[in-house]
């Protein structure tokens, strides 16, 4: 019977639908000769309709009905039969010990990938339970404002001063508000130690908010007087060991306060502080007016607690009504007051002034997306291993196959080994993941408020996560076995068996390798970068310099009697160490109008002369004869460049600072780092007063420098015993400074140790199953008289050859990343990336490479050739 | 057991008994409908097939493939002993009746 003409595609594929599993060979058999005679008699047309109307007629009958429910009950086959999942695992289990080599090294390779992976969720799962333990948290909401003007449209997290106070004054229903201001900082004075703490200006209802417990103290009264300061348990034990702080008084540069509780440590929340003060003082400190309360909106954040009846519509409501009522205060911007509720004010995805260290959604995406870069390689090595090994299992597919295996089954059975598989490489990857984020958190700033502890939803992300990551490493794999032609698997003829790794393959070498080296390339660049910072002129000197902090000691007599020491060859004071940040800007007024921001250094005698700064124009001798009208500074040429923009009429060296004090510069310095290399040289001022310095530097010239300094500590001891010795080399100060940048190495360390045994152990694997499938070409090779030194040429070329292409690959884009972005934002005035860490870093992994193969080329080319032969 | 043939199921079993070694579906339909003169679904007709096999009148088996059906099989049906002994019996029954009709029966 000739076919012209097929029968309408969309019956056909109804039917089958309609019938699932049912077996429809004998009836689709009719419905096609019918069509073919309809055709033959009657024409397309006729046919077509026909047989949609026969269709249909089986859609309903009986007939079809009955097979579908007799191949649901089919013996061969049930949907949810647990024993074939048994099976499954039984064969994964057998698997995993028959090839011991190839499942440890994919264990591994899979355990480092998904390391950083699983510290990035837990970290993330930490920070979104943040304040989830808050007892009033479904009715607490914080204020944020957008404004936007001509420049600039944002959302702060914070809102305008009076706003907390208005809100519970005007709305019955916010049943409390809080307002919190941070930037209380105070260096608390306590047994001649001064010691600075971070916290909050906040009134007494945040206590009756918040759910933060008082361990010592009133919770109801704590924060309601002025001067009252609550203190975590930390600080508490810190300042008072096992004394009760409550009811102590504290000396601070923001005046005295009496401690009035001790709060247990905060943990799982998105504030971040040490103390927090009575808001009272704050509001004495900047007596701030009435006009200014709807005006300002930085620095202060309103939270409110609603009546439990209360929905947020009327919150919505009502702040609509505050946006237009403080819209009258700013004609010129654009004001809409939102709202959040306590579990989502972190992360957000973008909220500027975040309160607290302010975790947001992009940096954390950023650090998921490093770790994924790390997990990748690892998956791809596990897909490349599988299909290379394809020709082991075959037969075994082949069977299944033969014997009644589906193609999804084969699937599941594939998609469970691996899932399997990376369910186990979790449990690895957990005892790596321990120390790693230990080491981590310290590292971060806040890292201690976070509670990563295993709980509920971090062990459920894990799984989640490992289950995800075998569902992604065996996709692939489990796609290609279940396509496998059984007969041909039977036959051994399956195509896999080249000897050579596929352009794919390949592909994800060059990636593996590539990463890697850049990683590489990456410490290499920070360790140049450290070197640099230290052994560099800064711009002063700083060998053979101690400093010694002198606070309460009496600093004449401390730098009369340490510099009458034959050692020490001249003295001098400082109120900040050069080399390290210096914190602080003071407003410059020039012309009366105009004003810069600058950094301010109080300096002793001879500063200048004795750590060999250079000045551009005039002299240090001076400093000293400051009057009462006018004093004498120095200044760097930033400042004078910062100064050239106004429009001064008067006299271009005086200036006046916020204080009154009128200023004469008497010399300009030369440009130079007093600040780590990392900061933008700022315009900076030298004063001269030794009452303001904070450390006395010495510079000393001894065969034996212990010797030395406890002489020194001797002289100190016979001034004051009771104040603490305690001296160090400039340069250790310097050094210190810089330990961002050991930060930086160590997160690269991590990161390149992590790739580049992902990317041996998928060499290793690949090589592995090369050098296995050529035994027997090899031995030929050998019997015909092959050396070994050819041998090795020719199992490693191909390997070599993509080493090579993923280092061409590596060298520029790590060159622009690292020179061109990485390094500028770490340090501003370093030297960038040199050659040699280049060469040496891709040197370092050809080494490594090569290493790993020949490892395994050797147990190939070493062994007896007859032996292999006849093994076959 | 003894089940109940309709009219139409014994028009299919007799259709059956006269196709013999070549009764598969549509075999079935076409001779139906060019002797009873008879509009017959597929699904109508496997329906009552799937009925008869239950009641266990019919047997089937699947033939070697061809190329004309696009290399499906054909089902073939044959009628059972039970069959066959429920046929006589309704036939012997006719003949009964047949005989001992006082009207006379046959059309001029």
């Amino acid at each position: 019977m000739k076919r012209s003409s097929n029968p309408p595609i969309l019956a056909e594929k109804l039917l089958k639908w309609h019938a699932g599993k049912a077996d429809l060979e004998d009836i689709q058999g009719d419905l096609d000769e019918v069509y073919g005679l309809t055709l033959e008699q009657s024409g397309k047309l006729k046919a077509g309709i026909k047989y949609w109307y026969q269709v249909l007629s089986l859609l309903f009958s009986y007939g079809l009905k009955k097979r579908k429910s007799k191949a649901a009950y089919s013996p061969f086959y049930h949907k949810n039969s647990t024993a074939m999942f048994k099976n499954y695992f039984k064969i994964a289990i057998r698997n995993f010990s028959k090839h011991k080599l190839f499942t440890s090294l994919n264990m591994l390779g899979l355990a480092l990938g998904m390391s950083i992976c699983l510290l990035a969720l837990s970290i993330s799962v930490a920070i979104y339970q943040s304040d989830s333990w808050q007892e009033n948290k479904e009715r607490i909401f914080q204020i944020n404002t957008y404004v936007a003007d001509q420049e600039d449209s944002r959302t702060f997290a914070s809102t305008f001063y009076a706003m907390g106070e208005y809100l519970e004054d005007q709305y019955p229903f916010v049943e409390k508000a809080v307002t919190i201001r941070p930037g209380f900082s105070p260096e608390i004075n306590h047994h001649g130690n001064k010691m600075k703490f971070q916290g909050y200006f906040t009134e007494q209802s945040f206590l009756d908010v918040f759910s933060f417990k008082l361990i010592k103290g009133d919770q109801k009264t704590a924060l309601a007087s002025p001067s009252s300061i609550v203190l975590t348990q930390e600080v508490a034990e810190t300042l008072f060991r096992d004394e009760d702080p409550i009811g102590k008084s504290l000396e601070t540069d923001y005046g005295v306060f009496n401690v009035t509780g001790v709060m247990e440590n905060p943990k799982q929340t998105h504030f971040y502080f040490q103390i927090l003060g009575s808001i009272d003082n704050h509001s004495q400190m900047t007596a701030r007016n009435a006009a200014n309360e709807w005006i300002d909106f930085k620095w202060n954040y309103a939270y409110v607690l609603l009546d439990e009846e209360q929905s947020e519509d009327n919150l919505e409501q009502a702040l609509n009504q505050v946006s237009t009522h403080a819209a009258s205060f700013n004609p010129e911007r654009e004001i809409e007051l939102e709202y959040i509720n306590l579990e989502g004010v972190v992360p957000r995805w973008n909220i500027s002034q975040a309160l607290g260290i302010g975790w947001d959604e992009p940096s954390m995406l950023f650090f998921l997306t490093i770790g994924l870069l790390v997990l990748l390689p690892a998956v791809f090595n596990y897909t490349n291993m599988s299909i290379a090994r394809a020709l082991k299992r075959a037969k075994e597919i082949g069977i299944r196959k033969v014997v009644g295996a589906e193609k999804h089954q084969i699937k599941a059975q594939f998609l469970i080994e691996t899932i399997l598989l990376s369910v186990i490489a979790l449990t690895g990857s957990l005892l790596i993941l321990y120390p790693m984020k230990q080491e981590f958190l310290g590292m971060i700033i806040g890292g201690d408020m976070l509670d990563t502890n295993p709980n509920l939803a971090q062990i459920l992300t894990f799984l989640i996560f490992s289950i995800l990551v075998g569902l992604m490493a065996g996709l692939f794999p489990a796609q290609y076995f279940s396509k496998l032609n059984p007969i041909q698997t039977m036959k051994g003829e399956i195509k896999n068996g080249k000897n050579n790794v596929s352009g794919f393959k390949k592909g994800l070498f060059v990636f593996q390798f590539f990463l890697s080296l850049v990683f590489v390339i990456g410490i290499a660049a920070m360790a140049r970068q450290h070197t640099y910072a230290l052994n560099t002129n800064h711009g002063f000197q700083s060998e053979n310099i101690l400093s010694i902090p002198f606070e309460r000691i009496e600093k004449q007599v401390a730098i009369h009697e340490l510099g009458n020491h034959p050692d020490v060859k001249a003295i001098t004071t400082a109120s900040s160490l050069p080399g390290v940040s210096l914190n602080g800007f003071i407003d410059v007024t020039s012309n009366d109008q105009d004003t810069i921001q600058a950094n301010v250094v109080f300096i002793g005698d001879q500063f200048i002369e004795n750590l060999n700064m250079e000045l551009k124009w005039g002299e240090s001798e001076s400093l000293q004869r400051s009057n009462q009208n006018e004093e004498l500074v120095l200044v760097n040429e930033q400042f004078i460049e910062a100064m050239k923009v106004f429009n001064i009429q008067k006299d271009t060296l005086r200036f006046t600072l916020p204080d009154g004090t009128n200023c004469r510069i008497v010399g300009i310095l030369k440009d130079f780092n007093y600040e780590p290399l990392n900061e933008l040289i700022n315009p900076l001022m030298m004063r001269y007063s030794v009452a303001n310095s904070h450390f006395a530097l010495l510079t000393v010239s001894s065969s034996n420098i212990k010797r030395t300094i406890s002489e020194l500590e001797a002289i100190w001891q016979g001034i004051d015993q009771e104040i603490n010795f305690h001296a160090s080399f400039l340069d250790d100060d310097i050094e210190d400074a810089y330990w961002f940048l050991r930060v930086q190495m160590k997160f690269f360390g991590v990161l390149s140790t992590l790739a580049i045994t992902i990317s041996c152990l998928g060499l290793l694997g690949m090589v592995t199953y090369t050098t296995e499938n050529r035994t027997k070409e090899i031995a030929v090779r050998k019997i015909m008289g092959a050396t070994n030194y050819s041998l090795y040429y020719l199992l490693t070329k191909d390997f070599l050859k993509l080493i090579m292409i993923s280092a061409l690959i590596a060298i520029p884009v790590s060159y622009i990343f690292y020179d061109k972005v990485l390094l500028y934002f770490l340090i501003r005035y370093g030297t960038g990336l040199g050659i040699l860490e280049i060469l040496g870093s891709v040197l370092f992994l050809f080494l490594v490479g090569l290493t790993s193969i020949y490892w395994q080329a050797s147990k190939v080319t070493k062994a007896n050739p007859a032996t292999k032969l006849r093994y076959e | 057991m003894k089940g109940y043939i309709g009219e139409f199921e014994e028009l299919v079993l007799l259709t059956i008994a006269n196709l013999s070694k070549d009764a598969y579906g549509v075999a079935i339909l076409n001779d139906i409908s060019k002797r009873a003169n008879r509009k017959l679904s597929i699904g109508a007709l496997h329906s009552t097939l799937t009925r008869l096999e239950e009641k266990g009148y019919i047997s089937s088996y699947l033939g070697e493939p061809t190329n004309e059906r696009g290399g499906r099989r054909k089902r073939y049906f044959e009628i059972t002993d039970s069959a066959k002994a429920e046929l006589s019996n309704m036939k012997a029954l006719r003949d009964q009746l047949w005989a001992g009709s006082k009207v006379n029966l046959s059309v001029k």
